[in-house]
């Protein structure tokens, strides 16, 4: 029995922990998301549509400079004489022509290399050539394009990295003339077009994505501290209200309608007391003037009857408990149990329990262990904590037959307290166990009026804690709870009652 | 010493009269707040005792309005909830105490005393020795005799034998005990605290010796002093 048992403290403790939640995990963050996300695509689609029409518009200008220009050229070629004056005359035009484009390399010297023109004879030839760059390779991409006249074409040069747009014009004496135009200047402006978009766009996205973050999470911060606030009324702190906002919102409904609910529950509260409060005084004063009576006979003196006397006195000392038992149950269960938390420490407290308990579970032959580790202080209603761990030990003294081991265990963490009380009897009842925390369960050979576990589960619900009942696989029960060390780490999260095995036994209610 | 009982029920007042009558006290009664208060006001009384339950107003604002007009007697709540409110704990804090319905005399007695004994406490030197008969505690050392014997107790038996000792004569409750020995207000279902004084008997009251430690079924315990 030396062995501490064993239990996860950092696993049951997840739910007390986990108030800042990561941002990726907030609605702000997915909500930001996806209107960055339907923003950038539709952006993106117009971008598209407008890119087309621009590359097309500009081809559109290109080919027809490229069609007039042909057709100049092609009309000088064919008109004037065939002799060093025409190749003189047609350079020149070819020339101005190509002047009327944009020079890569500005104004300088040398001959254009954004436009070319070349004239080939019948038998395929060059006949005539103005342009930069070499004359073969554009001979030969010019005639590896099988063009079609005076359709302008895209070619790829040897030698130039933006493809140039080439019209051909057949003309009547077999020749062709072809002129070229680069499209590098058409790709720089898309190219730019480009580059500025994507970076306006990068820029509109996160700009347009941060400002619906910081809108949905103000608006979500509204919400956040409306629950935050919710959870924070507890059961006895029913007063205060969650925040509202001037703003006629959604959100600021939501808060009126909380307050409006928290206003009946506040109500319907305060019923509660004022009928358990006169229904307790109806009933105690009666009781305390029969007990009075009795306690006048039997201090007048008379031996006959006072056995009697001292049985109906004792009797009605129970009836008490009982009325106090059942009130307290019937508040918690409604959450209404009026909580005034003070620092206890559990071990002292623990220690006083079983120096008081220890004699008389001795005259029983049962024994009593604890295992601490020190000092824990949890805050907590310090008249409701004593008659819970009362109770606790009640239901072992009463129910475990002699030479049992009773075992508490308690140990903690920054959040919550852990107490564990086990014995090797018979454990729980298959019957009851599913009902154990419920009012008026009890073992067949139980006496007492099943109030115990209840009370208990009464307590611990009330300070946000939890409570577990099971059968140790070795034999014997086993009671674990869990009581936050403090209010702040209570919150609405629905402790859990649960049966963990259930065994034949007989009973331990 | 003279009372006033502010009690609207008239079998419990009656009770009360007669019982703290024959414990040495002038009792005056009031049904109600209003009168109550205004015999506060026209005579000095040493103790009060107030139930919380009036017909015309909360015992609490009785107390509250009789402080304002500068009562500084003590006042002994009489409730009939377990559970008391802050407002009660708050009176607590400032000397009186309170105590719930039912209640047994000796208890009611007990308080009582406790309540008077302090409010007219002059700083006396606390006796480091105490004596009842031939039982005598070393208040210093933590021991204890009996007829010049040394008995053999352990720390909590010392500290249930101080109060008895303290309380010579007159009657105990459980309650009384387990509120003033171990500091608790709980009612345990199992008898913890009677085995505790069979063992203590069994330390005290040896063969040979008149049996000191009296149990009054139904009340509680006495040491006798006589």
């Amino acid at each position: 029995m030396a062995k501490v048992p064993e239990f996860e403290p950092c696993a049951v403790l997840d739910m007390f922990s986990g108030t800042a939640r990561p941002i990726m995990q907030s609605a702000a963050w997915r909500i930001s998301l996806w209107a960055a996300l339907a923003f950038a695509c539709g952006t993106m689609v117009v971008f598209v549509f407008l890119h087309q029409f621009v590359a097309g518009d500009i081809q559109r200008r290109t080919n027809a400079w490229l069609a007039g220009e042909a057709g100049v050229l092609s009309d000088v070629a064919s008109r004037t004489p065939k002799d060093a004056l025409n190749r003189r005359v047609v350079r020149e035009v070819a020339e101005l022509a190509s002047r009327e484009v944009p020079h890569k390399r500005g104004s300088g010297p040398g001959p254009n290399d954004s436009v070319f023109f070349l004239q080939t004879a019948a038998d395929g030839s060059v006949s005539l050539w103005v342009g930069a760059g070499d004359v073969n390779a554009h001979l030969a991409a010019v005639r590896a394009g099988n063009l079609a006249p005076e359709k302008p074409t895209t070619l790829h040069v040897d030698g130039f990295d933006p493809p140039f747009r080439v019209v051909s014009v057949k003309m009547e004496n077999g020749s062709k003339i072809y002129l070229g135009l680069s499209e590098r200047d058409e790709l720089r402006v898309l190219r730019e077009l480009r580059i500025r978009f994507v970076l306006l766009w990068l820029l509109i996205v996160l700009i347009g994505s941060a400002i619906v973050f910081y809108s949905t999470r103000r608006v979500l911060g509204h919400i956040r501290e409306i629950t935050e606030a919710a959870s924070r009324i507890g059961e006895n702190d029913l007063s205060s209200r969650v925040p509202t906002t001037r703003r006629n919102d959604e959100v600021a409904q939501l808060a009126i309608t909380l307050n409006r609910m928290l206003d009946r529950i506040e109500k319907t509260i305060h019923q509660l007391h004022t009928i358990t409060g006169s229904l307790t005084h109806d009933i105690r004063s009666p009781l305390t003037a029969v007990r009075a009576r009795l306690e006048m006979a039997l201090t007048a003196g008379k031996e006959e009857g006072s056995e009697s006397i001292v049985s109906a006195i004792e009797d009605m000392d129970r009836l008490t408990e009982f009325l106090d038992k059942s009130l307290d149950v019937a508040e918690a269960k409604a959450n209404a149990l009026r909580i005034n938390r003070v620092p206890i420490d559990l071990d002292e407290l623990l220690r006083v329990m079983i120096d008081l308990y220890e004699p008389g579970m001795s005259e029983k032959g049962l024994s009593i262990q604890l295992c601490s580790a020190g000092p824990l202080e949890v805050h907590a209603d310090a008249a409701l904590l004593h008659r819970m761990i009362a109770n606790l030990f009640d239901n072992e003294a009463k129910h475990l037959p002699p030479s049992c081991t009773v075992r508490i265990s308690l140990s903690g963490s920054d959040e919550a307290a852990s107490l564990v009380i086990e014995d090797n009897g018979p454990g729980f009842d298959s019957e009851i166990s599913a009902h154990l925390f419920e009012r008026r369960i009890k073992g067949r050979n139980s006496s007492g009026h099943g109030l115990g576990l209840a009370f208990v589960d009464a307590v611990v619900r009330a300070h946000g804690g939890t409570i577990e009942a099971s059968n140790r696989g070795e034999g014997g029960a086993r009671l674990a709870l869990i009581l936050p060390r403090s209010a702040q780490l209570t919150d609405s999260r629905a402790p859990s009652m649960t049966f963990a095995t259930a065994a034949t036994s007989s009973s331990l209610s | 010493m003279r009372l006033l009982l502010v009690e609207d029920e008239p079998g419990i007042q009656g009770f009360l009269r007669r019982s703290l009558g024959e414990a040495g006290y002038q009792v005056e009664a009031a049904a109600d707040a209003a009168t109550a208060e205004r015999m506060a006001i026209d005579t000095y009384h040493d103790g009060l005792i107030v139930d919380l339950g009036l017909p015309d107003r909360d015992g609490i604002s009785l107390i509250l309005r009789l402080r304002e007009l500068g009562l500084t007697s003590p006042v002994l709540i009489l409730s009939a909830r377990r559970s008391v409110d802050d407002r009660v704990r708050g009176l607590e804090q400032g000397g009186d105490d309170y105590l719930t319905k039912p209640f047994a005399l000796a208890e009611l007695l007990a308080r009582l005393r406790n309540l008077l004994k302090r409010n007219n406490s002059s700083p006396t030197m606390e006796p480091t020795r105490l004596r009842v008969l031939d039982i005598e505690l070393d208040l210093l050392r933590r021991e204890a005799s009996r007829g010049g014997e040394t008995l053999n107790l352990t720390p909590q038996e010392f500290v249930l034998l101080e109060y008895l000792c303290r309380n010579a004569g007159r009657v105990v409750t459980r309650s009384m005990i387990l509120d003033e020995v171990w500091g608790m207000r709980i009612q345990p279902d199992t008898n913890v605290v009677d085995v505790h004084i069979y063992r203590l008997r069994g330390k005290v009251d040896t063969d040979g010796q008149g049996p000191r430690i009296r149990t009054l079924r139904g009340i509680g315990y006495v040491l006798r002093d006589r």
